[in-house]
């Protein structure tokens, strides 16, 4: 059942998953916001904001404010002090305006593996650090493995940081560690996307890369974003994974069906996470209801499938 | 094992199909041919097919089936025997230069209209490759059944005389091949006859399926059912279930499946591989732009790229339920219903192989009725005659499952 709808205000609105925005600037019209609004209280669905770089007229700022919203902003938005989550574009600006929000960079993997030490600081800034790789369809067997050591040196940070009593939260490496059961994005069973055309779309992704519309109230094959529907995910305990089903689309033509890419890395954090939380456990007592994360002999479920 | 003679074999897993879409033009334009994009344009060059097959026996640890069947299909594909010629001459030759696994466990197999099927060239490409061809060859059944449907693209005219005229050549050469029917609407009231037409032909396997696309009309289903009962009592009457088969009737169709045991996919797309003029790869040649109606090309690669094995993953997870409507499931008559693929992912809302077309349901349940009709009446007969035991212990073969 539907629970969120994404708004994207503008064309510009700040990309904050795998994909990139367009550069056209199209606002969506303010009657067309207007009847978002209206259709979110009728159908009880929280709102949440994107943002574009730069200022909005008035008269959105002032209907926004017409039902409870949550804002998704660049880190440089003049809006930024009343973001409730702040998107960064790469790791040479970490500067936030604002603390105490969650915050999601978005990188190249190569950044990453050169300069993550950057995001070190943020740990201590933020409730919930995401790390969202611009490029995830093009990780390589040599990438995987540079993943796997930065993932290592990050967690011996993170461990640091739990056995002093703090509890930084990181998408790559915490988030498992808090799940016994599948926690992924949702986008066209939970979450429905506005776009600036006036249109409903599976997620933003899919208005930006050019997939068709849906009716937001008849969205067909719908179990196909359901997990029960994803023969690959449904045996899978990599519980954190995004479940991107745009990147889906795009690399395997079936919205259920994920790459090697994306099950590899997401494999790659799920072992780091076992490790980490190993560890931390040698510190004290440390999420005692969560069982340990098993032993697993293979990266990609579609493995265990074929066999 | 000795796959080249062994049927389980070649039906079954360890053996890899592997189709050259070598034209897309034909001569006929039957009815109900699912090829909607056939040109006369789009015909494989050499190099493509060389491409195709150097980058397949490259990669041995990947295409690591016991066997191989060199598909080769069309449009029609004797109109390109002279490439045809050339793949298999180099196809033998590399699989020999390579010590490849398939060398001597491979079989070139081909879907003919039949038409220039005496032709020269065509001749002396049987005899040269005879030990390792299969050829079905594409007759409806009386003339007026077969010229119903199968017409020439140009004067509309049927094309069953000139056919038929090659039949005895061909059941000379293959005797124990079997021909594939296809049913549509229109084509009910003439299954019976046919068949029997077609045993009396010589052709002892017939494999008929009806059309898997949307197109029956009410009542079909009726009138279908009582066709494969006329026919079941003319083959039990007469006793040609002795030396003949008819794929309508199996005595594993019409139950209820099981949800964990009996989970797999039907079709084999994706298990499959075929290789079109323009050197794309497909999971299936209906997933051909030629072979889809509504829906894009599944290219799952290149003969310069590879595959992009991503895009096969679907297909390697399917199963029957996850494709399935509630209705699939529940079915009491489950087993034995078929579909394909293709036809799933080109009637979907969405571009999806997800969705499973259930439009041949009625017909199923009908064929299914007529089924148990069949088996009844036969088992009766051979115990009454006494003749049970011996018929379990001879028993012939099941026709092969086909698409």
């Amino acid at each position: 059942m539907l629970q969120y709808l994404v708004i994207l205000l503008s064309d510009k609105s700040v990309p904050f998953c795998h994909y990139e925005n367009k550069n056209t600037g199209n606002l969506l019209s303010l009657n067309g916001l207007k009847d978002a609004l209206r259709f979110s209280m009728l159908e009880n669905l929280s709102v949440q904001y994107v943002f574009p770089e730069g200022g909005l007229p008035a008269e959105y700022l002032s209907v926004i404010e017409e039902v409870e919203n949550v804002k998704i902003m660049p880190a440089n938005s003049p809006y930024a002090d009343k973001a409730d989550v702040l998107i960064f574009n790469g790791l040479s600006n970490l500067n936030p305006i604002k603390q105490g929000v969650p915050y999601v960079v978005r990188l190249y993997r190569e950044e990453f593996f050169a300069d993550y030490e950057k995001l070190i600081p943020l740990f201590e800034m933020t409730p919930h650090l995401s790390v969202v790789f611009k490029d995830l369809i093009k990780f390589n067997e040599n990438d995987f493995d540079k993943y796997k050591t930065v993932l290592e040196n990050l967690s011996k940070t993170i461990e640091t940081l739990y056995a002093s009593g703090k509890t930084p939260q990181f998408n790559l490496l915490t988030d498992r560690m808090y799940l016994d059961k599948m926690r992924n994005c949702e986008a066209g069973v939970k979450t429905i996307t506005l776009a600036p055309d006036g249109k409903f779309y599976i997620c933003p992704a899919f208005y930006y890369c050019g997939e068709k519309d849906v009716n937001p109230l008849g969205i067909k094959n719908p179990q196909l974003y359901k997990l029960d529907y994803a023969p690959i995910c449904r045996r899978c305990d990599a519980f954190h994974c995004k479940r991107c089903v745009w990147l889906n689309k795009l690399t395997t033509l079936e919205v259920n069906t994920p790459s090697y890419e994306q099950c590899v890395t997401a494999h790659i954090e799920r072992n780091a996470a076992k490790s980490l939380l190993a560890a931390i456990r040698k510190h004290g007592k440390f999420l005692p209801q969560m069982p340990d994360i098993a032993d697993i002999d293979y990266l990609d479920p579609f493995d265990k499938i074929k066999e | 094992m000795d796959i080249k003679n062994n049927k389980e074999a070649w039906q079954s897993g360890v053996s890899k199909n592997i189709t050259f879409i070598v034209t897309k033009d034909c001569q006929l334009a039957c009815k109900y041919c699912y090829l909607v994009g056939k040109n006369i344009n789009e015909r494989m060059s050499f190099e493509t097919a060389k491409k195709a097959i150097d980058y397949i026996l490259s990669r041995e640890d990947e295409f690591n089936e016991e066997s191989v069947i060199w598909d080769f299909i069309g449009g029609e594909p004797f109109l390109e025997i002279d490439l045809i010629d050339k793949i298999c001459d180099y196809l033998k030759m590399e699989m020999y230069r390579l010590n490849h696994h398939w060398f001597n466990s491979y079989r070139f197999s081909f879907s003919t209209n039949g038409i220039n099927y005496h032709e020269k060239k065509v001749q002396k490409f049987i005899e040269k490759n005879h030990e390792h061809l299969s050829i079905g060859i594409t007759i409806d059944g009386t003339e007026l059944k077969h010229d119903l449907n199968r017409v020439y693209k140009n004067s509309g005219k049927g094309s069953y005389k000139d056919v038929v005229r090659n039949i005895p050549l061909w059941i000379e050469q293959f005797p124990f091949a079997g021909t594939k029917v296809t049913i549509s609407s229109a084509d009910i009231p003439y299954i019976k006859e046919s068949v029997l037409h077609l045993y009396s032909l010589g052709i002892k396997e017939v494999n008929i399926n009806v059309v898997f696309e949307d197109i029956w009309k009410d009542g079909d289903d009726k009138l279908f059912e009582n066709q494969l009962i006329e026919l079941a009592d003319e083959i039990i009457d007469k006793e040609y279930y002795k030396d003949y088969a008819c794929s309508f009737y199996s005595e594993h169709i019409g139950k209820p499946m099981d949800i964990k045991l009996e989970n797999q996919n039907w079709c084999g797309a994706g298990k499959m591989l075929s290789v079109d003029a323009a050197g794309n790869f497909y999971p299936c040649t209906r997933f051909a732009q030629y072979s889809l109606r509504e829906k894009k090309a599944w290219i799952i690669g290149n003969v310069n790229d590879g595959i992009d094995k991503n895009k096969l993953r679907p297909f390697l997870t399917l199963d029957r339920l996850t494709q399935s409507p509630q209705k699939c499931i529940d079915c009491e008559v489950a087993s034995g219903c078929a579909w394909c693929q293709g036809e799933n992912y080109d009637a979907a809302e969405t571009p999806t192989i997800y969705q499973r077309a259930v439009a041949i349901c009625k017909m199923h349940k009908a064929r299914v009725r007529a089924n148990n009709y069949y088996w009844n009446k036969l088992f009766r007969k051979l115990e009454l005659e006494g003749e049970r035991e011996e018929y379990e212990k001879n028993k012939p073969n099941e026709p092969l499952k086909i698409c």
